[in-house]
């Protein structure tokens, strides 16, 4: 393994364009997740078409690197804004804005900063020395069954964290997997709830609903706020996290990495699930659990750790079965595609070289968010001092363009602000935004892989609860929906 | 009534009326696939019964606790129906402007193009913030547009509208050409 790793580190660092093209990634992916309105996604959608230009590996060690570092950059606005960058980054904002309404944003960046590395750099290291036998595991173990269970799981955790009350979670949760069913239906390629508009008939694009949801609604909350006179502008600090404080964490850390592992692992799960989990079970497993929400260190840590351990366990069904993990995995699909090429087991034998420069460039992509992370994290904590009245149209402009650029759609732009509006509405009654965009990302990989499941045990409920991790999965779902319920009827300790 | 209060029905009545839109509209679609017996209405259903149980179930609540937050969930950081105080009508109008400003922005990308609207829109945003400093806001739109020139168009080649009426396509396709130019003769 050291070999083809240092053969790698060799090609990607014997070529002055690929150095550039490394250097660019790093620096583009951290660029385009730390500003409030456009993300990672919105890089790689501009840079696809170039990307028949370029050698494949370069091509795809370009989007490889831009998902490390975007990844993480996505922290520093869900920190400092409450806009979180990219969905996965969705959690980070629940205890990361409360630090930077304390005057602790520095504290809270910094710890995103090394756990994000050290998340990812893990999750490379296991990534390089175990793709083949974990893509061999995956391919016996888990299929749809697995993949709809730890979605469930996944959703029954999301539903218990952000909103006021429990049923607003589930209804936050609901409302993402309504919207998801518009557009046609994974399994008979039926059109659903498009109102005649054939835009719509391909479903609601994530990229303007989770701009909408996120960036557009906290413009209007910040508005809302100025025009009735109780804007705070948040405080700035560049006191970093000790490594004492961090050290008392470790075990969330290795908890996060483990969680964001798993849940990189399985097609189409990727690192928002990821960071949701290994937020929930930050929750469940600490002896304090009502001081989450309020500016937490650890809940920043679990969430950054086990998103950015998912980005190297994502390229491992991308890799060796073919399948996409999310949007950005879907799009190096595209670059293989573009270049002839096709993900799969067959690329090991066929392209070595190109899986180990690619592999390479993960690793040294996540060490330099260490390295540029840190140096740069006191530039952009001066991005609080701006005036709300001018970063707020910047946000929406770069929104927009994020909006649009993706499809070249205006339908996207309106739909992003009618995300907006009804994000604002919602946020105002107590429903949770991360929630809903949840149930969106996941609404029609649930359902896609409940139908498969279902046609795989021929309907047959007992062969479906027979397999050992769909099992699993069930059980804890439904523990953690039960115990939901539980709270939800028992007489509620209210705060006004 | 318990706790209730006029919000909270109204709350009700629109999340019932979705429920009652979504499971109507599910009959224009309620179609067999040959090869998956739930059909294609099958999971928007449940998600829809799901719905209803949490509104009728958030319905409850509010009748026992009215607005307030449950104890012990994570993660809650707005201070809802208490954030906001629009009994000026000023306020209200304010508040309705930046929410309909993007509305009319996004509806003019079409005939007018992103290049021309854009420093309107911007200096309406500063100006709906509660910016009055006319020289500020001058500075601050140019500054924001040669931001967003600068990298999407000069940059990153980015394809962004340009409008379909006169004079606002020429004035797009000036621009465009001023950066063929500019990249010509670098």
């Amino acid at each position: 393994m050291l070999e083809k790793f240092l053969a790698g580190s060799a090609a990607l660092f014997g070529d002055p364009f690929t150095i550039g093209i490394f250097v660019f990634g790093v620096i583009g992916g951290m660029l385009f997740g730390a500003i409030p309105g456009v993300s990672m996604l919105t890089l790689a959608a501009i840079l696809l078409p170039f990307t028949a230009g370029l050698e494949p590996a370069q091509g795809v060690m370009l989007f490889a690197v831009i998902y490390c570092t975007g990844t993480y950059g996505g922290a520093i606005t869900a920190i400092l804004f409450n806009i979180p960058g990219a969905p996965e980054n969705a959690p980070t904002a629940f205890d990361g804005y409360p630090m930077t309404q304390k005057g602790q944003s520095g504290k809270a960046v910094g710890a995103a900063v090394l756990c994000s590395a050290i998340g990812g750099v893990a999750s490379a290291l296991v990534m390089m020395a175990a793709t083949e036998p974990l893509a061999n595991w995956a391919i016996k173990n888990i299929g749809p069954p697995e993949i709809f269970a730890l979605v469930f799981f996944g959703l029954a955790v999301a539903s218990s964290v952000g909103a006021r009350t429990i049923w607003k979670g589930w209804m936050s949760v609901l409302i993402g997997l309504l919207i998801a069913t518009i557009g046609q239906d994974p399994v008979g390629g039926i059109n659903r709830y498009n109102f005649g508009l054939t835009d719509l008939a391909a479903g609601i694009a994530f990229v303007p609903a989770i701009l909408g949801f996120f960036a557009v609604s906290e413009i209007f909350v910040q508005a809302e706020r100025t025009a009735t006179g109780t804007y705070k502008a948040p405080k700035v600090s560049m006191t970093f996290p000790t490594l004492v404080e961090l050290w008392l964490h470790k075990v969330a850390v290795i908890r996060s990495i483990l969680v964001g592992f798993f849940c990189g692992i399985l097609p189409g799960i990727g690192a928002t699930l990821a960071a949701f989990m290994g937020y929930g079970e930050a929750v469940r497993w600490s002896k304090n659990k009502e001081e989450f929400g309020k500016g937490k260190l650890e809940g920043v840590i679990s969430s950054e750790t086990a998103n950015n351990a998912a980005t190297g366990a994502a390229m491992i069904p991308l890799l060796a079965l073919g399948l996409p993990g999310g949007a950005l995995t879907a799009m190096m699909v595209a670059v293989f595609q573009m270049h002839d090429l096709q993900p799969g087991p067959l690329v090991f034998y066929t392209s070595p070289d190109l899986i180990w420069v690619v592999f390479a460039a993960m690793f040294y992509a996540n060490l330099s968010i260490l390295i540029i992370g840190l140096v740069e994290t006191k530039t952009i904590l001066n991005l609080l001092k701006i005036p709300f009245p001018f970063l707020a149209p910047l946000i929406l402009m770069l929104a927009t363009i994020g909006a649009y650029i993706s499809r070249g759609l205006v339908l996207d732009v309106i739909v992003m602000f009618l995300a907006g509006i009804l994000g604002y509405l919602l946020r105002r009654t107590g429903f949770s935004i991360p929630g809903i965009v949840l149930g969106l990302i996941l609404g029609k990989i649930g359902e896609q892989n409940f139908a498969q499941g279902m046609q795989m045990v021929h309907y047959d409920l007992g062969t479906y609860f027979s397999r050992p991790i769909c099992t699993l999965l069930i059980i804890a779902g439904s523990l953690t929906l039960l115990t939901s319920i539980y709270r939800a009827f028992t007489p509620a300790k209210v705060q006004d | 009534m318990g706790r209730l209060n006029r919000g909270h029905l109204i709350e009700a009545a629109v999340w019932l009326s979705i429920v009652a839109v979504f499971y109507a509209f599910s009959f224009e679609f309620n179609q067999p696939i040959e090869i998956y017996i739930f059909g294609a209405t099958a999971w928007p259903r449940v998600v829809i019964f799901l719905l209803l149980i949490a509104t009728i179930g958030n319905l409850y609540y509010q009748y026992k606790n009215g607005s307030s937050a449950q104890g012990g969930i994570v993660g809650s950081t707005e201070d809802a129906d208490k954030a906001a105080d629009f009994t000026e009508s000023t306020t209200l109008i304010r508040m309705i402007a930046v929410l309909f400003t993007p509305f009319i922005f996004a509806w003019l990308l079409k005939p007018v193009g992103i290049y021309f609207s854009a420093p309107f829109f911007i200096a309406a945003i500063m100006w709906l913030f509660g910016e009055r400093r006319w020289k500020a806001m001058l500075v601050m739109t140019f500054i924001i547009y040669a931001i967003f020139i600068g990298l999407f168009l000069v940059v990153l080649n980015a394809p962004l509208p340009q409008g379909n009426t006169s004079p606002f396509y020429d004035y797009s396709a000036w621009i465009l050409k001023m950066n063929t130019q500019l990249q010509a003769n670098w």
